[in-house]
This record gives structure tokens, C-alpha cells and sequence, in this order.
């Protein structure tokens, strides 16, 4: 039999070879993961080294999925570990972030959050600016702000970490415990997504479209931090301090930024679809990525979403299970999960079943974006339960 | 719920179904749109219970939507959607479409798992959303060796079917978890309905409807509940909650049911020896947490563990949870002062937190209802006190909350503080009223003396109240002068007299509205003005009085100090508030002694691993169904007539139709063809040259 020969012959084809720089990745991430349990392994509880050591595994699959986050990861480290260094150098207290230099411009939270703000806000400008003038300059442009946001955005999370224990060794938590933060957990979400599906799906057209959101969420951070002084560390309500907190929220996010670039990807599919109607020789329309590729872009983007939206909600209920003695209670945050996980669950059915495609499906998407608003926001300010964490 | 992809051709109908008539019942049942409307149903009748208060008491729901809406609202169920008849049926119909749609598809499905379709025709491979036909130049043994082993490389199984006229088909199949995944999140949804089924109370409604159970809808003592409403350990589910008293122990569990509650007899005693609070530097809360003992018949040892937020402890199939804290009985002395006695005579009560005492005045019968005592009322601080202190919560003290209620049922509603807090920098003994629930509290501030006690501000008002004592004292104080005869000083002490009860009962304003129902308009600013006058005059000889009696000055005619002229301005204001202060008694605590209590949540969840392992299949269904794609591939490869098999086996042609199929419509499936076709042209090619 000759197939056995082939097959010899495809076995080495195709397959990535393991490169120097993927046991570099991987002895970092080790490393690193080492560093942190040695650190602060003794404020762990055994489920929270469970987490530590599924990060670990986690991110290194990611890196090796996706090379770019090799990358971020390294900067945002170097950065987080330089700022660690300064608070350290000025005997750990949190006036070190007026005083030193490091910290009062660059890498204190509260100035990498305004970095980041300040980046997402000019790469949607730019975005917009690159679909008007074609230019791949202006594109990279935008895209390499993108990623710097990012870069600061996570940074600000680390550090803020860590600053939480600084102003008092009873409040630290992760940052992804009130509004404030997790608005930040939002933006710095999506955007990592949308700029895996740019490289994924070669197209950086649909870049000014979901930053609008983004910078709709930095707006209103900006709003919660000077109208409100939302920024301020608190200390966490007993009801959150569990180690589920690290899992349920992270997994929500997800879910939620996978939701709202889909959304956007809808907004951008009606406005080609609508140019093409008008004028099939439409400029627009030539700027913009098929309208196929942007219905296929949506329904991996709404898959993805739901799979980690329906994580976080189970994770949610054991969680529910252990802090509010039942997995679940109807209170108006999990009914508006259930009612998301509901609208998505009819979207894929549509799709997959019925074949639905193309203008009804996105104008949904869009609709489904103002029914995960309304779960995410709109329950904190308007209706009172169990969930009521981060009220305006 | 039903996949109605375009078939693989030959196995397009099944068999079965061919020679059943379509029960058109289940296939309403099962169909999609059913299906996708129960959905949106479940989701609107959500949005209701989420945007409707749930389970609130019958008099909200009749304030905020008046008798007749409530009423309605009520019938359908509105008020309780979640646990509704319409809901639950709701719910059934979901359960029942879904399984209807899973056994329905369960044999078909199977089928497209295993099977090959290898003996597809090439018709048929052509009519497939991805096929192509080319010119072969290798032998048909070689192709087919290629063939088997390029899709295996793919990750594909594969199986050959070599037909009579000599053609051989390679069929290729992958990623048949993707029909798993399909399954299990179907069956998952069932297993989740009926886990969520074992830990409802249904059960309890069928006995609720057979008449052997009925809620207790009174407060009333364990021996006095209704033998209807108990609920003995044979109970299968339940999730209910109740408070023990530091020190106390309890057996029974209060389950919240329709209108009132259900009492569960527990199988095991909890004893909590200690609620304890934990609080940050802010003032919030940092921890709750309870020190309790377990016992139980079949327990040699009783069960000694703390629990908290996050951590409860779990006993056999039961769990207990910390989920809020009480009062658990604070003892109080109170001293009640009756705001109209003419002499000083409070009277002296010893009571507690949760009970009820009755009383006896001059003004009616009322009944008194202590219900909560706080020790810390934490607000946060203003921007000076912040600066000062460096806190940024401020702490007002200890406050009582009780009910006063009279013999007609009305109630008034109070928050006394015990300790005077500080308001523009004087010191105050703040008491809230209200009439409803739905209102805030009305706030009197009692102005504390030189010692921080009330005791000045109830001989003023004593005083005040004594009109004959006035008498005596404005009479000695400024006896009629000969200028003045007999009759205007009469007049006079008459009209000071009578304004001062005015005031008493009614404030300032009383003295304004009089003047404006009794004095022509344009005498009214001359006549009030010699008013105002006058009942300052005698209040301020009331108040220097009270000073003297004090020791704090020896005559009236003495100056007195800038912190008793505000006290004096402050006295009066509180004086004319008193008229919207409900019944005239102020609750004053003496000494307290407080008992906390710990709220606990304890269930019985029989239904919670199922619903777990229902969650855990629907993760897995879903990764499996957007993540795995069925893909089959057919490589058929029909050898030329003219082709001399004998003579050359390296070189013949033969014709080549590949086509391809995913079970769903995506990009990638063309990509990935096309990159098959063009491996298998390329090899052609390579061995066409060589």
C-alpha cells in the first residue's frame, strides 16, 4: 500500500515548527506565572492557584494561537513591573503616584486609564480617517494606537491591583469588582478581540465601527470618573469576595465585547449593503469588506460570545449557589442574562436552522447590542436586586 | 429546533419517515417557530418580572397601581410571574418541543454520524454546494492510494467504494461531534428544566391544592403557627431562612410561600453562639460572620464552624448560608415623655427589640412596636469633618426604630437617635417621623443642653405647657404698673396667654394663619407684628426662667451666653414642629443592651448537581456545535474508456470529481476545497512531468 508512504510524506507538511521563539513564549509565561505564586502565592486560596495555573496554560495557548499577544503580554509586564518597582522604591504608599515621575505621567492606573482613553478616542478618529483616504499608513496607524490602548488599559488594571493594596492592605482586590472597573475590563476586551478578527479576517475597514463603541464606553468612564468619582478604590462588599469573582467576570466580558462588535459589524454591514442598493459602484461600499465576510465575521463573533456568555452565566449560578444559598433567584441581573442568552440562543437558531442571513440578521445583532446594554447597564440603574454592585 | 439543511441527496428522506403519515401535532410541537416563539415568550414575561417588583405585599401593589390595575395585574399573575401557572406552562411547552425536536431528529442524526455516502452517484457529487471535475493523469491506484491518504492527513475518515463499471470513490468524514455537540446542548436544556423541577415547589402547590397546606400569613409565635403550615423533613426541596439570636438555637426553618410562609422542621439544631460584623476604615462592612454549632441525633460529635459570606457550611444534603443579620432582641429602659404634660413625669419602660407594649395616656390607648435597633448609622462625612478627621465616613450612633400605633389602628412610623449628632456644629437628638412606609422620614431636632441631654428641652416644654404656672411667673415678673388699669392687664396677660397656646399647638405659623382669618387685611402686618412681639416676649420669660431655675443666671435681667440664645432659637423651632409629630410622647432610650442576631438561609437542593451537570453538557454541546464543523469530502475518480490499464500504470487518464459538503454554509468550506483540489491537480501534474 502506497498511502502509507504518502502519508509519511504529508506528515511533516503544514505543521508550524516549534520555533526558539515559542520556547522563549512558553518560559515566560512559566516564569512569570512562577513569579507571581512565589509573590503572592500565600494570599492565595487553592482555587485561586487553580486559576493562576489555568491562566498560565491559557495564555500560553493563546500566544501560540495568536502571536501579537506575545508581544502585548511582554510590554504590558515590563510596564506593570517598572511601575510595581517605583511604588516599591518610594516605600510602597499611593502618594508615590504624584511624586514620581514614572507613575505621575505614565504607568500610576488612573494615568495609563487616561492614556488608554485618550488612544482609543484618536484611533476611532483615525480609523474613519484611513476609510476616507485609503491610506495603509493612516490604517497602521490606527492600529498600532489600538494596541497601545490596550497595552495601557491593562497595565492600568495590573496596577491597579496592586494600588488597591498600597492605600490599604484590607481593600485589595482585582480590579474587575465595581462599574468603574469593569468598564475598563470592556473596552480593553474588545478591542484585543477586534484586533484578532483585523489580522484574522485581513480587513481593518470595520476599525471606526467598533471603536465607536469602544469610545462610547470611554466616554462614559470619563463622565463616571470626573462627574462621580467612580475611579476612587473602594474596599469589596463581602458578598464579592469569593475567587469565582476571577472567573465570572472576565468570561461575562467576553461575552459582552464579542456581542457589541458584532453589533457594530451589523452597522457596517446595512451601511454597505445600503450603498451597494443605491450604487453597486459605490466607493463606499469598495472600502468596505464583502458583505458576506462581514455576515460570516458576525456569526463566529456572536458564537464566540455566546459560548463564554453562556460559561460566564453557569459560572455565575455556582457562584450564586454558594454566596446566595440558590443558583438562581430571578433577581433582574441574572433574568437579563437569561433574556441575552435567550436573544442569541433565537439568533444562532436562525441562522443555523433556518439559514437566515444578511440584512435581518444584522439589523438583530444591532438590537441584540441594546439588550446586552440594558443586562450590563441599564439593570444597575434602573432596577435594585441582589446584583446592585456598581450603582450611578 | 429542527435542522433543515438541504439533504445529502440519497439519504434525504428517511426510510421512516417515508412510511409514516407526518403526525401533524408533534410536528407543531417540534417546529422552529414554535420553538422561537415559546423563546420570546420566556423573555418578555422576564422583562415583566424584572421591571415589576416581584413579591411584594398586596397594599404596595394597590398604592402604585390603584385597586382596579392591581387587581388585574393580580389575576394574571403579574405580581409572582416566575412562579405563575402560564409560566410554568410555558416552560412545560419549551421542555416538550425541545424533546419532541430531539427524538425526532436522534435517528437521523445518528445515521449522519456514521454514515459515508460513499455510494453517492457522480450525479450526485455534482449537484453538492462545492464540486469539481478534471482530468486525471496518474494510474487509478495511485490516485486512490493519494486520495486516502491526502484526506486522512486532513483528519478525515474515510472509506472506498469501488463500483462495477471500475470507478472507485474515496468519501471522507469529519467532525461528527458537531452532531454530538447538537445533542448535547439539546438534552441539556431538558436536564436543567428538570433539575430546576426538583427544587421548585410544586409539590407544595398540589398539596396547597388538595387542601393539606396553607401559608401562615400572621406573626405569631412557633406554638401558634397553623398546623397547615408546617412542613416536616420529608419535604424533598426547600430554600428558606430564618434568625437566631446570639445564643439562641433553632430547629425550624420560615419558607416564604404565596402571601406568608411555610415553617420547615429541620432534622438537626443550629446553636449560633456569635454573630459578628467586621468593618473597614470606611465604615462598610467588611465581613458577616456567624460561629455556630450543629447537632443532630445521628451526629456523635456536634458540628462546630464558622460561616460567612461565600462560605457556608454543608451538612448532608443541606446547606447553610450566611445571608443577612437582625436584631436579635436588644433589651432597652426607655423613659417616655408626654409632650403635653403640664408637669414633668415620664414614664419608665423596660421593653426589647421585637416586642409590643401597651399604653395607657390621657390621650388614648396606643401600642408601641420596637422593631430594629442600629448600632452604627454611617454616613458619610462632610468636606470639613473630612479635612478634620481625615474620615470619610461619620458614624451618628445607635438609633431605635418603633411603631406607635392607636386604638384605630394608625400607625406612626419612628427612627429615634440615642446620642446627639452634630449639625452646624451644635448638637442635636435627631427623631424621624412617618406616616407610610413609602415616605422618608421627617426629621425634629431636639436641642442638646450645656450636658448633652435633653433634660432642658422638656422642662422648657413642661413649662410650656403649663399655662397657670405662666401665669404665676408672668404676674410676679411684671406686676401691672398703676398706669395700667386693672382691665387692660387682664386683657393683656389673657392675650399673651392665649398666644402662647397657639404657638404650642401650631408654631409661628399658627399665630399667621390667625391673623389672617381674624384681622382685616389692613390692619394684618400692624396686628401680627404686635403679636410675634408679644409671644416672643413671653416665650423668652418662659426660657430665662428655665435658666434661672438652672442656675445659670440669677435674675432675668442677667446676659446670657451666645450657645443659650441658639439653644433658645433652636428649642423654638423643634417646639413648632411638634405639632406633625403624631401622638405626643417622645421615646427617650436610657440605657440599652444590644442582642444581634444572624440571618441564615439554609436549603435542601436536590436539583442543583443535576442542573451543574445539565450546565456542564450545554458548555460542552456549544463548543462542540461552533466549533467542530461535519465535513465530508467525495474524491471519485472514473478511470477513461480508452485507457489501457495493463500496458501503463504510471500514466492513464481517468476523470476526477471531487466535491464537498459542511453542514453548514461557510467560507472556509470553499477555501478548504479549493486548497484539496488543487493538492490533488498538483500531483497530477508532478507526476505527469516526472
Amino acid at each position: 500500500m502506497q498511502t502509507e508512504t504518502y502519508l509519511e510524506e504529508f506528515k511533516n507538511e503544514g505543521k508550524k515548527p516549534f520555533t526558539l521563539r515559542d520556547v522563549a513564549w512558553i518560559a515566560f509565561v512559566i516564569l512569570g506565572s512562577f513569579y507571581a505564586w512565589t509573590q503572592y502565592g500565600g494570599l492565595m486560596d487553592q482555587y485561586e492557584i487553580g486559576i493562576l495555573g489555568g491562566t498560565t496554560v491559557g495564555l500560553i495557548l493563546l500566544g501560540r494561537l495568536w502571536p501579537s499577544l506575545q508581544t502585548l503580554t511582554v510590554s504590558v509586564s515590563l510596564m506593570v513591573m517598572l511601575a510595581l518597582w517605583t511604588y516599591n522604591s518610594h516605600g510602597n504608599v499611593i502618594t508615590a503616584n504624584e511624586e514620581a515621575f514614572f507613575l505621575k505621567f505614565l504607568l500610576s492606573s488612573q494615568s495609563a486609564i487616561m492614556w488608554m482613553s485618550a488612544l482609543f478616542v484618536m484611533a476611532t478618529a483615525t480609523y474613519f480617517l484611513a476609510l476616507y483616504n485609503k491610506s495603509d499608513f493612516t490604517y497602521k496607524t490606527a492600529n498600532f494606537m489600538v494596541w497601545a490602548a490596550a497595552t495601557f488599559g491593562l497595565v492600568g488594571m495590573m496596577v491597579r491591583w496592586r494600588e488597591s493594596y498600597i492605600i490599604n492592605f484590607n481593600y485589595g482586590h482585582i480590579p474587575v469588582s465595581s462599574l468603574y472597573e469593569v468598564f475598563i475590563l470592556f473596552v480593553v476586551l474588545t478591542s484585543l478581540m477586534y484586533l484578532f478578527y483585523e489580522q484574522r479576517y485581513k480587513t481593518r475597514a470595520l476599525g471606526g465601527f467598533v471603536m465607536l463603541v469602544i469610545s462610547a464606553a470611554v466616554g462614559f468612564l470619563l463622565w463616571y470618573t470626573f462627574g462621580k468619582d467612580a475611579h476612587v478604590i473602594q474596599p469589596l462588599v463581602p458578598a464579592l469576595k469569593s475567587y469565582w469573582m476571577k472567573i465570572h467576570v472576565p468570561a461575562n466580558f467576553v461575552g459582552y465585547g464579542s456581542f457589541s462588535i458584532a453589533a457594530m459589524v451589523g452597522v457596517a454591514y446595512l451601511l454597505t449593503e445600503r450603498a451597494l442598493k443605491k450604487n453597486p459602484e459605490s466607493s463606499f461600499a469598495s472600502r468596505m469588506p464583502a458583505l458576506e465576510a462581514m455576515d460570516d465575521l458576525m456569526y463566529k463573533v456572536i458564537s464566540l460570545g455566546f459560548a463564554f456568555f453562556t460559561i460566564a452565566t453557569v459560572l455565575g449560578a455556582a457562584w450564586a449557589a454558594e454566596a446566595w444559598g440558590g443558583y438562581w433567584s430571578w433577581d433582574p441581573k441574572e433574568t437579563w442574562a437569561l433574556i441575552v442568552w435567550l436573544n442569541y440562543a433565537a439568533w444562532l437558531h436562525m441562522r443555523m436552522s433556518k439559514g437566515w442571513r444578511g440584512a435581518p440578521m444584522a439589523w438583530w445583532a444591532f438590537i441584540g447590542l441594546l439588550i446586552t446594554t440594558f443586562a450590563f447597564l441599564g439593570v444597575n440603574m434602573f432596577l435594585s436586586g441582589l446584583h446592585s454592585y456598581g450603582e450611578l | 429546533m429542527t435542522e433543515s439543511k438541504t439533504p445529502t441527496s440519497a439519504n434525504a428522506v428517511p426510510k421512516s419517515m417515508k412510511k409514516k403519515q407526518p403526525n401533524q401535532i408533534l410536528n407543531f410541537f417540534g417546529s422552529m417557530n414554535l420553538a422561537v416563539t415559546l423563546l420570546m415568550m420566556l423573555s418578555i414575561a422576564s422583562v415583566i418580572g424584572t421591571v415589576l417588583k416581584q413579591d411584594e405585599s398586596t397594599q404596595n401593589y394597590m398604592i402604585q397601581f390603584g385597586p382596579f390595575w392591581a387587581e388585574v395585574f393580580n389575576s394574571l399573575g403579574l405580581f409572582h410571574v416566575y412562579g405563575a401557572a402560564w409560566f410554568i406552562l410555558v416552560l412545560l411547552f419549551l421542555l416538550l418541543s425541545t424533546s419532541i425536536c430531539v427524538t425526532r431528529n436522534t435517528p437521523s442524526f445518528l445515521k449522519d454520524m456514521k454514515q459515508y455516502s460513499e455510494k453517492l452517484s457522480r450525479a450526485a457529487l455534482q449537484h453538492q454546494p462545492n464540486n469539481t471535475t478534471f482530468e486525471g493523469t496518474v494510474s487509478l491506484e495511485r490516485q486512490q492510494e493519494h486520495a486516502v491518504a491526502l484526506l486522512k492527513h486532513k483528519g478525515y475518515k474515510t472509506k472506498t467504494h469501488i463500483r462495477d463499471d471500475g470507478s472507485v470513490t474515496v468519501a471522507g468524514l469529519k467532525g461528527k461531534w458537531n452532531r454530538l455537540g447538537y445533542f448535547l446542548t439539546h438534552i441539556s436544556i431538558i436536564v436543567i428544566c428538570i433539575g430546576a423541577l426538583l427544587d421548585s415547589n410544586l409539590l407544595l402547590k398540589y398539596r396547597e391544592l388538595t387542601g393539606s397546606l396553607e401559608a401562615e400569613t400572621r406573626t405569631v409565635g412557633l406554638d401558634e403557627i397553623n398546623k397547615n403550615s408546617w412542613l416536616g423533613p420529608e419535604n424533598l426541596s426547600f430554600r428558606g431562612s430564618v434568625n437566631v439570636a446570639d445564643g439562641g438555637k433553632t430547629d425550624v426553618l420560615f419558607l416564604p410561600y404565596e402571601d406568608g410562609y411555610l415553617a420547615q422542621k429541620l432534622p438537626f439544631t443550629i446553636v449560633n453562639k456569635q454573630f459578628r460584623i467586621k468593618y473597614y476604615d470606611t465604615g462598610m462592612p467588611k465581613s458577616f460572620e456567624s460561629d455556630l454549632i450543629l447537632t443532630a441525633p445521628d451526629l456523635d460529635e456536634p458540628i462546630v464552624a464558622t460561616i460567612a459570606v461565600n462560605h457556608p457550611l454543608h451538612y448532608k444534603n443541606y446547606a447553610i448560608f450566611q445571608s443577612s443579620f437582625a436584631d436579635g432582641g436588644t433589651t432597652l429602659k426607655l423613659k417616655v415623655h408626654p409632650l403635653l404634660s403640664p408637669i414633668s413625669n415620664p414614664l419608665e419602660l423596660d421593653s426589647a427589640i421585637n416586642k409590643v407594649e401597651p399604653l395607657k395616656t390621657p390621650m388614648g390607648k396606643f401600642k408601641v412596636e420596637f422593631n430594629d435597633f442600629k448600632m452604627h448609622n454611617i454616613i458619610p462625612a462632610t468636606d470639613e469633618e473630612k479635612a478634620l478627621t481625615g474620615h470619610k465616613m461619620h458614624n451618628n450612633g445607635p438609633t431605635i426604630i418603633f411603631k406607635v400605633r392607636n386604638d384605630q389602628g394608625k400607625a406612626w412610623e419612628y427612627e429615634n437617635y440615642i446620642m446627639p449628632s452634630l449639625q452646624e456644629d451644635r448638637l442635636f437628638f435627631m427623631t424621624g417621623v412617618r406616616e407610610s412606609q413609602a415616605e422618608p422620614f421627617r426629621y425634629l431636632f431636639i436641642p442638646a443642653d450645656a450636658n448633652r441631654k435633653k433634660d432642658r428641652f422638656f422642662k422648657f416644654l413642661t413649662l410650656l405647657n403649663n399655662p397657670i404656672k405662666f401665669m404665676d411667673l408672668f404676674t410676679t415678673q411684671f406686676p401691672r404698673t398703676p398706669d395700667v388699669s386693672e382691665k387692660t392687664y387682664q386683657l393683656q396677660t389673657k392675650l399673651i396667654q392665649q398666644l402662647l397656646a397657639l404657638f404650642r399647638s401650631k408654631g409661628f405659623n399658627g399665630i399667621t394663619e390667625f391673623v389672617k382669618s381674624n384681622v382685616p387685611e389692613a390692619d394684618r402686618k400692624q396686628v401680627s407684628d404686635y403679636y410675634f412681639g408679644q409671644t416672643s416676649f413671653a416665650l423668652q420669660t418662659l426660657y430665662l426662667e428655665v435658666l434661672k431655675e438652672e442656675g445659670v443666671i440669677k435674675t432675668h435681667s442677667d446676659e446670657i451666653s451666645e450657645f443659650d440664645k441658639t439653644w433658645f432659637e433652636d428649642a423654638l423651632n423643634t417646639v413648632a414642629g411638634l405639632s406633625a409629630y403624631g401622638p405626643p410622647m417622645y421615646f427617650e432610650v436610657a440605657s440599652f443592651k444590644q442582642i444581634q442576631a444572624t440571618g441564615l438561609q439554609i436549603t435542601k437542593s436536590p436539583g442543583k448537581n443535576v442542573v451543574f451537570f445539565g450546565s456542564a453538557m450545554l458548555i460542552t454541546g456549544v463548543f462542540f456545535l461552533f466549533y467542530v464543523r461535519q465535513r465530508r469530502v467525495w474524491i471519485h475518480i472514473k478511470p477513461n474508456a480508452h485507457t489501457d490499464l495493463e500496458s501503463d500504470s504510471t500514466t492513464s487518464s481517468s476523470e476526477i470529481t471531487i466535491a464537498a459538503k459542511d453542514n453548514r454554509d461557510l467560507p472556509e468550506t470553499t477555501t478548504e476545497f479549493n486548497g484539496l483540489v488543487n493538492r490533488v491537480k498538483k500531483f497530477n501534474n508532478n507526476n505527469n512531468h516526472a
